[in-house]
């Protein structure tokens, strides 16, 4: 890595743990004036966390920071931009319920700052007079970028910009890029989209698992050796799924209990069909943002499609809400576990409450409904010390929990979005483990995982999503970490 | 969008006054359901002049402070139970430190009631940020602290002010009269500043940002825990506004008030105001109208001959209504947009 003294960013050995889970493990980074610098890595490589503490979001746990070489520790994100660290972060940033006008306010900006900034992005006569709520999305993040922009900083880091954006819009955005390169300024530039990556930035650095584990520039680089980079050398031994003994492979001609046809949904979901089978884990991965949340939103009944039909057991479903779809055997374990629990009750109550879904049992459990509760408490393997509030147990506990309550009721599918984020790896083990189990019980699972090595551990069959459609299918077992990660930028998988 | 904007403003007329009529018709709603009322309650009563003007608006006016003391604690995301018993203690130490004085030592004690009232509120907004402590435990705690301090400061009905200190408020020596301007100047400064503060200021605008999405807050750099002690504060001082009116009418000080009552009717004016419960939605301006329809209620009602203790339950329900009509317009509104 240079380390020239006139590097406009140095950031040295920033390592970041979020309880037991390690986000980031040791990263450096220097960033020279006039350079747009990539920075890449899978999911979960630690992306997000370093633009974050970069830009004094959240507080490294160790590590150094010099931005023109004083060192620098930032409490706010204003105060990165004071000292000349513009982002423009993945989640937006303008306040919903203000005008535009009043967003730049927010800033310290005035409509005049952002004004050349807007005219380069076409957007030179938008009524900044709208609230952000009712701007589309696309248009929020270039305004984000115009307001980044007319801080004046030094640094702009762009996380998944583009990702929301048309190609024309893109463009725009390159091009403003570019004469930010030309004012010698720096970007630091963050996309899945490869060749966006290699088009307009010159050198980059990968990460992965928390480190950085490569730095080069990008003159003659190709896609398939940047997807190489972001695998590693490590990956080559990676555990192959027949040796953990956990998957089994479907016949084909099992009854299909799941069957999506043609789903549409507000462009994000564009033609999905997949058939899922009695007593088949199918693993589902895909870069951010590329439609899996919506589909999930789709089969566990929380959005209708606008076209297409998901068919359970031969029947077609239209789900008014989630317990259309609970009824028809769909249960859902989404990723954020606050969300599917009662986090003050027990451990005891949260596992019953989906059988207090029935009238007739609200004030009484029958008996052997009872039992089932304590079987599956035992099944869990959960600490029972800190079983008298859900909110005690760690996050790995907590989604056996969410898991856990559908064991008690019969259900047919059980529909697991990234359950193992930001799990420990005996808890994940555990996880994998119930899943298969689940199947072998004669259920159905589709799990959607952000971590690809997981899939072949779990997976019977594996889909790959991208830009709303699925891309690639294959058996799980031979799906390695490359063949997942080219197919989920939307790349040609070559059969090896 | 620009292939668009000159279709949509054929067709609309013009889109600025549209929207703004859009953006703002609570507040507009809300004042023009006032001035209805009025009108109606001229028509009932015999004789409609400047006594009765002055009693309604008057009367109004604590209603009206303890409203946009709601207002800017709910508007930041948070809730004060508190403001109605700081009303209490600030009325009863102004009648016990004012009695007797001359105006000049009265003015010094009304500007350092206020400015302690802001840091007392500003220091329970503290203590919520710093515990974590859900806003409406520690505030429920800080309505009872008041009321106790109140008791303690003036342990029964007493004390009193000066008469051009009432003239101010009420417009009247002796809290009665028939000249409405000074209690309508009382309230439109404080008002129309905090109104600017909180609609063209950047810390102003941080109440919204807060109580909007914190999370985007935070990456444009507002202090979510400032912010709220800020905001505490500003309730706090317009309590004290309240308390100076309330003492002026009255002309004692009155330790038995129910704070609490007090702040039910703050909330229920900021809820008829369009204020949004959970944040970042509303405004002071349509705050003050909706405070003197609640008010203006029990004249109204007492005119039609409605026995009072079937008024509540006809107030009642009637905020019910507004809020439902309210409610559906906003539903269609987002329906078609």
């Amino acid at each position: 890595m240079s380390d020239t003294p006139n590097s406009v960013l140095t950031a040295k050995g920033i390592a970041k743990n979020y309880g037991p889970v390690v986000a980031l493990r040791s990263v450096d980074l220097s960033v020279e004036p006039g350079e747009i610098h990539a920075l890449l890595g899978a999911n979960g490589a630690g992306k997000s966390t370093f633009v974050k503490v970069l830009a004094g979001v959240i507080h490294q746990d160790a590590g150094t920071n010099h931005i023109n070489g004083d060192p620098v520790s930032f409490k706010m994100p204003n105060e990165a931009a004071e000292a000349g660290i513009a982002t423009v972060f993945q989640d937006p940033a303008l306040i919903p319920d203000l005008s535009l006008d009043q967003n730049l306010t927010i800033s310290g900006l005035q409509h005049r700052d952002v004004e050349p900034w807007l005219e380069r992005l076409k957007l030179a006569n938008y009524d900044f007079g709208l609230l952000a709520r009712d701007v589309p999305l696309a248009t929020r993040r270039l305004i984000d970028l115009a307001r980044a922009l007319a801080l004046d900083p030094q640094l702009l880091m762009l996380d998944e910009i583009t990702a929301a954006l048309t190609p024309e819009q893109a463009d725009l955005v390159f091009d403003v890029m570019r004469e930010w390169k030309r004012m010698n300024r720096s970007v630091l530039f963050i996309s899945h989209r490869l060749g966006e990556v290699l088009s307009i930035c010159d050198v980059a650095t990968i990460l992965r698992n928390g480190r950085d584990v490569a730095n080069f520039s990008l003159d003659g680089v190709e896609e398939s050796e940047l997807v190489a980079a972001m695998l590693g050398e490590a990956l080559a031994g990676a555990a192959p799924a027949a040796d953990s003994g956990l998957t089994s492979s479907v016949a084909d001609d099992t009854d299909v209990v799941l069957k999506a046809i043609d789903l549409d949904f507000r462009g994000k979901v564009n033609g999905i069909s997949f058939d899922l089978r009695r007593g088949e884990v199918l693993g589902l991965t895909a870069l951010e943002g590329q439609g899996q949340d919506e589909l999930f939103a789709l089969l566990s009944g929380d959005h209708r499609p606008n076209t297409g039909e998901i068919i359970v057991n031969g029947e077609p479903m239209v789900a008014r809400s989630p317990y259309d779809a609970i009824r028809k055997g769909l249960v859902f374990v989404p990723a954020d576990r606050q969300e599917a629990l009662l986090p003050q009750r027990s451990v005891r109550e949260n596992l019953a409450m989906p059988l207090y879904n029935r009238i007739e049992r609200w004030f009484n459990l029958r008996r052997d409904e009872g039992k089932r509760v304590g079987a599956a408490i035992e099944r869990l393997d959960i600490d029972t010390r800190a079983a008298s509030q859900v909110q005690r147990l760690s996050g790995g506990n907590r989604q056996k929990v969410t898991i856990g309550r559908w064991l008690v009721e019969d259900f047919e599918v059980l529909l697991c979005f990234d359950p193992t984020r930001g799990i420990d790896i005996q808890t994940k083990t555990q996880i994998y483990e119930l899943l298969r189990e689940v199947a072998a019980g004669g259920a159905s699972v589709l799990i959607y995982s952000s971590e690809l090595r997981e899939i072949p551990l779990v997976c019977d069959r594996v889909l790959v999503m991208y830009d709303g459609a699925i891309v690639h299918e294959q058996p799980a077992a031979t799906a390695t970490e490359e063949i997942l990660l080219t197919a989920a930028h939307g790349l040609e998988v070559v059969s090896s | 969008m620009t292939a668009t904007t000159p279709t949509a403003e054929r067709r609309l007329g013009s889109p600025e006054v549209k929207r703004w009529i859009q953006r703002h018709g609570w507040t507009v709603g809300i004042w023009l359901l006032l001035v209805v009322l009025v009108i109606w309650y001229t028509t009932l009563i015999p004789k409609f002049g400047g006594f009765q003007t002055s009693t309604i608006i008057t009367g109004g006016t604590s209603w009206i402070f303890l409203g946009v003391a709601q207002a800017v604690v709910v508007i930041a995301g948070g809730l004060d139970l508190g403001v109605g018993g700081m009303l209490v203690l600030t009325s009863v130490a102004a009648a016990q430190f004012m009695d007797g004085q001359s105006l000049g030592v009265i003015l010094i004690l009304a500007v350092l009631i206020t400015i302690a009232a802001a840091v007392v509120n500003g220091l329970v907004g503290w203590i919520i940020t710093v515990s974590k402590v859900p806003d409406i435990v520690v505030t429920l705690g800080s309505l009872f602290i008041y009321q106790g301090l109140a008791l303690m400061v003036l342990p029964k009905v007493g004390g009193g002010t000066s008469g051009s200190f009432r003239w101010m408020f009420t417009g009247s020596e002796n809290g009665i009269g028939s000249n409405p301007w000074p209690a309508i100047v009382v309230i439109t400064i404080p008002v129309v500043i905090i109104a600017w503060w909180m609609g063209r200021t950047r810390s102003g605008l941080s109440l919204y940002a807060v109580g909007s999405d914190k999370t985007a807050a935070f990456l444009s750099g507002v202090r979510d825990a400032k912010t709220k002690i800020v905001a505490f504060a500003v309730a706090g001082a317009f309590s004290a506004l309240a308390g100076f009116s309330s003492v002026s009418i009255s002309g004692v000080g009155n330790p038995t008030t129910d704070g609490g009552t007090l702040t039910l009717n703050s909330v229920a004016a900021i809820v008829l105001g369009g204020v949004a419960l959970t944040g970042g939605v509303g405004s002071v301006l349509a705050v003050v109208p909706a405070a003197m329809i609640l008010f203006f209620f029990n004249p109204i009602l007492s005119a039609l001959g409605v026995d009072p203790n079937r008024a509540q339950v006809i107030q009642g329900i009637l905020i019910v209504l507004v809020m439902m009509v309210a409610g559906v317009l906003e539903w269609r509104r987002s329906r078609r947009s």
